[in-house]
């Protein structure tokens, strides 16, 4: 019997400064397009990790530049994972209320917006802690 | 190339916006601050023109929200036009179609606002 074929993954790690966003976001981009998704799905992967790497930044880091923010894409079977790490608190999972949409259209408002682009371009959004490190893992399956 | 540029012409008293390149957290302000000025100089009515938008985050979503009430309240508005399908698909995504009127060419906005006068 073979053994299982490690995912293949790639690393990048930024220092905690938006200038960099476009980097990480190209490079996801690419990355979608690689894992076999089309180029409009790709887009929608590379929002996505723009606005996870803006909450690390701007909310977890708030604006510290003298931090760093670890991105991995990880090549699945049929899948690109991908995990954003930082060292600050995180979010938690189970205390998340997205904006509803329809309520957003009623009363218009600043802000709350990312994580709403997050959970509606990517097919699973978790953040975790472990080993003093924050994590959000994003999944979009290729179809 | 500059991550973003914005430029912004007058038709007809319409203050028609250009921003190129993307708009996210890093280059916000620079969106925010020419929206601003706009407001400040009395230009209530603005179409942006997004031909040259290769894509939109919430961070920009975020600024037009922050000065659409002034905005409708001294009777202008902002209006969208040329978008493209990934900015439109955040844009739709969000419910900003029903916030905003969205027009597939800039002559079709314009007709709609010289319509309305």
């Amino acid at each position: 019997m073979k053994a299982p074929v490690a995912p293949e993954t790639f690393q990048l790690t930024i220092p905690s400064q938006t200038r960099y966003l476009n980097l990480v976001t190209g490079l996801a981009k690419r990355a979608s397009v690689v894992a076999g998704m089309d180029d409009a799905t790709a887009s929608k992967v590379s929002i996505a990790v723009d606005e996870a790497v803006t909450n690390v930044i701007l909310h977890a880091y708030h604006g510290d530049s003298e931090h760093w923010v670890e991105i991995e894409l990880c090549f699945v079977t049929k899948a690109l994972e991908i995990h954003i790490w930082h060292t600050v608190d995180g979010l938690a999972e189970n205390e998340i209320v997205l904006p509803d949409p329809s309520e957003y259209v009623k009363h218009p408002r600043k802000g709350g917006l990312g994580l709403l682009l997050m959970s509606r371009f990517m097919d699973e959004v978790h953040f975790a802690e472990a080993n003093g490190r924050s994590e959000c893992c994003m999944i979009k399956h290729v179809r | 190339m500059a991550d973003l540029s914005i430029q912004v012409r007058d038709m007809d008293g319409i203050a028609v916006m250009q921003p190129e390149g993307f708009i996210n957290a890093h280059t916000v302000r620079q969106f925010e601050s020419a929206l601003e000025d706009l407001v400040q100089s009395g230009r209530f009515t603005i179409l942006m023109d997004c031909q040259g938008l290769s894509y939109i985050s919430s961070a920009g979503l975020g600024a037009i929200m922050g000065l659409i009430e002034p905005i409708r309240e001294n009777g202008g508005d902002i209006l969208l036009c040329n978008l493209q399908r990934n900015v439109y698909s955040i844009f739709d995504t969000l419910g900003f179609t029903q916030l905003y009127r969205v027009f597939g060419s800039r002559e079709e906005a314009l007709q709609a606002l010289a319509g309305k006068a």
